[in-house]
């Protein structure tokens, strides 16, 4: 286990200091050492059960129960594809479908290049957008193909190395 | 108290109590899943829906989430409710797989019984099931996550109502999934009760799995011999061998649940080692030439030497039956009082510990997990009486302040203080915190002068005693004496044994230690020794280190130990799953067990893992064993005596606490006798001085350090091999020159009699001063209550 980065140690200790009991933080945590590490490996839970004082067990309870908290690797940009009623009442085609077809992935694949995971998610709660999606914490709304097209090409253009866990 | 009505019944049930439980008040079993009795609703199945008709609930409604209230019809066979859990044992059936007929829950399964009653025969959704991949959960537990419903009952049971934290919930939706993190043993030494809880065959009993179909079995009610709790388990016999041990219900001692080490400790009665035949000089010898033999022997030795040089020891694991017919058995022939007890002290405190439990005062099992605060003496409940540590549990779930005051480390699953002090000082820690909670600092300061590290828990015990409506007290016999007059504090001792309690009521009071008894030997004023399922090696190493000075060693016994070897005479004597017998639990609690099976070799063994020879005309092989009150009997016979014909029931009329009681009809939940309080005051045991040594601590291990555990093999599987483990402050390790770099984990040689005993020596910073912990097994029997200065050397 290679030790954390100094700032990312300050950090937890800050978010578990901040609330009355460390349980409470969990989820916080979590969320840093997914943003360090790119996703929950078996060592960010280690890491998560160190800083809170709680089992690997309850944190996979957690981890594995939250859409947002991956435990699996994933791709540089996560797509939450809304997979719920309102989406399905406005969408034209698959909205799903085309996302897994134009980047050649099985729902819950990531591409080849490792840029794109394409999740469902049952709501999230951008109805009056229908069909919408998430990627890394962004709405895109209303979609369209073409519009798909024109988001994957524009993240593809992005110069960011994606994050990779040891 | 509301009154409803239930399928036409009327029933009227406390305030708070469910309708599902009020139904069973009535008889009336309300299909469930999820609901447990011990664990409540979680609402999770949906299985126990019934319809309310009229009152303050209507429609349709789960019957473990509605509370009984005043006024309420319930039908719990309406179409609507019928046809509703129809669907819902549908639903749970879509995922389970059809595999029944390979699977060990079959023929005791929740989920069968009700599948069927609900109803639901044809599989109508034809598409896949869903399937995941099983752990390995050790060596207790087998793990068939396919077959899991979701009820929820193994997570709540494990970190709810037991606190650990390594078996759970993971994932969401139709995927849950309950195990660990990842492979491995499970942490929590009551896990084998998820076999028992588990509505369907996910988790099911790892040594019992393909032994046998329940159905199968010879089943009887039993009492866990393992610790002196007194649990009471349902014995399940195949084939002339415990095939498995469950939990049986008890509201007042064990409620739901065992232990592992009840669960797990079998298995001695079928080992090939066990005494199945008589022996004569190391010779077997049929059954009737060895009493005769054994008869002409003791007459003997009456005659030559006069009949007080014959004595006769009883064991702590034996049946009242047993211990009632030595004690008959030598007052008839005039022999010395029979020995029970490593000394006089030990038996008088184990006396006194249970005379104070008067009506008032006497707390059980269930009424310390009701307790709002416990003070723990001398007790690491984990390890001397492991449910106790579940009671525990319940109690602080509930709010009540835990305080164990013990020399050890002591681990539990709750939040508790730990006083670690020398057992010197158990009576000023007992008079500080049970005395005025304002006059406690001080009290602490004068009496504990030299540990200040214990006074703030000192003073947090006292108060939180002081403000308690139900404190209860659990302690280890030695404190009878020292404790305070109140009859507000509850209380409950834990005694060594599973049988110290049937002892301690029968001991006749000149009944001497078996340390005076290992001096006579040595004297040569004994002669001859009737030893009744007990073993010297390890109860009283003094006394078998003069076995050899003996005329005649007579021996019954159902283990193997080295006394039996030792032994002149044996006579095979039959466990407590062949011959049943009565049992006092530590709160002097009678309880009666029933015999499962009879004695003989495991068919498996007699047919050498085949079918058994078919010659008809042909003895079963291994059931010379009979039972020790039998044997004693005959024995007397033999000499010329008449013993009664019920010597339990004889002694027992003349012991004002067991007088008038009809041992022969002991109630389900036993029977505790109303003990009259200490006739007179004890005097104060002598305070052990720590000046010149370390005082000796035994402890108990989870597994096999109880006597007939240590020859179960799946629990001697559990121990740990090497050298015994050894504790010590590491401030008392320093002292002694013993804290260096190997400080934890230094090889040490321990001096016991005249031997060195290799040993591994831990270091630990949360136990006492001055003492020292070894592990209660054989080889170490034979410490000095204090070791010397040159006792613990290393190697």
């Amino acid at each position: 286990m290679s030790p954390l980065p100094t700032e990312l140690e300050t950090e937890l200790a800050r978010l578990v200091a901040a609330v009355p009991r460390p349980r409470e933080a969990a989820v916080d945590v979590m969320y840093a050492l997914q943003r360090h590490y790119g996703y929950l490996c078996d060592e960010a839970m280690h890491c998560a059960a160190r800083v809170l004082g709680m089992t690997t067990l309850e944190l996979e309870s957690l981890a594995t129960f939250y859409d947002y908290l991956y435990r699996r690797p994933v791709g540089r940009y996560v797509i939450h594809v809304c997979d719920s009623v309102v989406c399905w009442m406005f969408h034209q085609d698959s909205i799903f479908d085309y996302l897994c077809r134009t980047l050649g992935v099985p729902p819950g694949g990531t591409s080849e290049d490792g840029l794109f995971t394409v999740l469902p998610a049952a709501c999230i709660g951008n109805c009056h957008n229908a069909p919408t999606m998430l990627i890394n914490g962004r709405f895109y709304d209303r979609l369209t193909p073409e519009r798909i097209d024109a988001v994957l090409a524009e993240l593809r253009a992005g110069t960011e190395e994606p994050v990779r866990c040891k | 108290m509301p009154d409803l009505i239930i399928d036409g019944r009327a029933v009227s049930v406390p305030k708070g109590t469910m309708v599902i439980e009020a139904a069973e008040r009535l008889g009336i079993m309300i299909p469930r899943f999820c609901w447990h009795k011990a664990l409540g609703a979680a609402g999770a199945c949906r299985m126990c829906a019934v319809m309310f008709t009229a009152g303050p609930v209507k429609g349709l409604e789960m019957s473990c989430m509605t509370p009984a209230a005043d006024g309420m019809v319930v039908e719990t066979f309406h179409p609507e409710a019928v046809a509703f859990r129809r669907s819902i044992i549908e639903l749970l059936m879509v995922n389970h797989p059809h595999d029944c007929p390979v699977c060990d829950e079959g023929g005791h399964c929740l989920l069968q019984d009700e599948t069927i009653s609900g109803g639901h025969s044809l599989r109508r959704f034809p598409g896949r099931k869903r399937t995941y991949l099983d752990q390995n959960l050790g060596p207790f537990i087998q793990h068939e996550m396919n077959r899991c419903i979701h009820c929820y009952r193994c997570a709540r049971f494990y970190q709810e109502y037991c606190g650990y934290r390594d078996f759970g919930p993971m994932q969401n939706a139709n995927r849950v999934y309950f195990g660990r993190f990842d492979d491995g043993a499970l942490e929590n030494p009551f896990a084998g009760n998820l076999a028992d809880l588990c509505p369907t065959g996910t988790l099911t009993d790892k040594p019992a799995r393909f032994v046998s179909r329940r159905w199968d079995c010879l089943r009887a009610p039993s009492v866990c011999l393992h610790c002196s709790l007194g649990c009471n388990v349902t014995a399940l016999s195949r084939y002339r061998r415990v095939a498995r041990i469950e939990a049986r219900e008890n509201a007042a001692v064990n409620g739901s649940f065992i232990c592992d080490r009840g669960r797990f400790s079998a298995g001695y009665e079928a080992i090939p080692e066990r005494p199945r035949s008589a022996r004569l000089d190391g010779n077997a010898v049929p059954a009737i030439e060895a009493e005769t033999a054994l008869a002409a022997r003791l007459a003997a030795l009456a005659e030559k030497h006069g009949p007080g040089s014959i004595a006769i020891l009883g064991g702590l694991r034996s049946t009242m039956e047993t211990q009632a017919a030595g004690i008959a058995l030598a007052q008839a022939a005039g022999w010395r009082a029979p020995a029970f007890f490593a000394t006089r002290t030990e038996q008088a405190a184990t006396q006194a510990a249970l005379a104070v439990l008067t009506p008032p005062r006497a707390r059980s099992l269930a009424e310390i997990g009701k307790a709002d605060a416990v003070l723990v003496l001398g007790v690491s409940p984990l390890f001397d009486a492991p449910m106790l540590a579940l009671a525990l549990r319940q109690a602080s779930r509930a709010g009540a302040k835990i305080i164990v005051a013990d020399p050890r480390p002591v681990a539990l699953p709750l939040p508790f203080t730990h006083l670690p002090v020398p057992p010197r000082q158990f009576p000023a820690v007992l008079a500080v915190a049970t005395g005025s909670p304002d006059a406690a600092a001080a009290a602490a300061q004068k009496r504990l002068p030299f540990a200040p590290e214990l006074w703030p828990g000192l003073e947090t015990a006292a108060k939180a005693l002081a403000a308690a409506k139900r404190p209860a007290l659990v302690f280890t016999p030695g404190l009878a004496a020292a404790l305070p007059d109140d009859d507000r504090l509850g209380l409950f001792p834990v005694l060594a044994q599973a049988s110290s309690a049937g002892a301690a009521l029968l001991a006749p009071t000149d009944a001497p230690g078996l340390d005076e008894l290992a001096a006579d030997v040595a004297a040569g004023r004994v002669k001859g020794l009737v030893v009744v399922e007990a073993d010297l090696f390890a109860a009283a190493p003094g006394l078998a280190a003069v076995l050899g000075k003996l005329d005649l060693l007579v021996v019954l016994d159902y283990l193997p130990t080295p006394t039996v070897a030792a032994a002149h005479i044996v006579l095979p004597t039959t466990t407590i799953f062949e011959s049943g017998g009565i049992l006092a639990a530590s709160d002097g609690r009678l309880q009666a067990a029933s015999p499962v099976q009879s004695p003989g070799d495991p068919v498996a063994r007699d047919g050498a893992g085949s079918h058994p020879p078919r010659a008809f005309d042909r003895p079963l092989p291994g059931t010379d064993p009979a039972p020790a009150a039998f044997l004693l009997d005959r024995l007397a016979r033999g000499l010329g005596l008449t013993l009664p014909r019920e010597p339990l029931a004889a002694l027992a009329a003349a012991i004002p606490a067991l007088a008038g009681l009809d041992l022969a009809a002991l109630p389900q939940d036993g029977l505790r006798p109303a003990f009259a309080g200490l006739a007179a005051p004890l005097p104060a045991p002598l305070p052990l001085s720590a000046e010149s040594g370390l005082a000796v601590i035994y402890t108990d291990a989870l597994f096999a350090t109880d006597e007939p555990g240590r020859y179960a093999p799946l629990a001697q599987a559990q121990t740990q091999a090497g050298p015994p483990v050894l504790l010590l402050h590491a401030d008392d390790a320093a002292a002694l020159g013993l804290a260096d770099g190997l400080a934890d984990g230094l090889a040490v040689s321990l001096e016991c009699g005249n031997r060195l005993v290799p040993a591994t020596l831990h270091l630990s910073r949360a136990m006492a001063r001055g003492v020292i912990v070894v592990p209660r097994v054989p080889d170490l029997a034979g410490l000095p209550p204090i070791l010397g200065p040159c006792g613990l050397r290393r190697r």
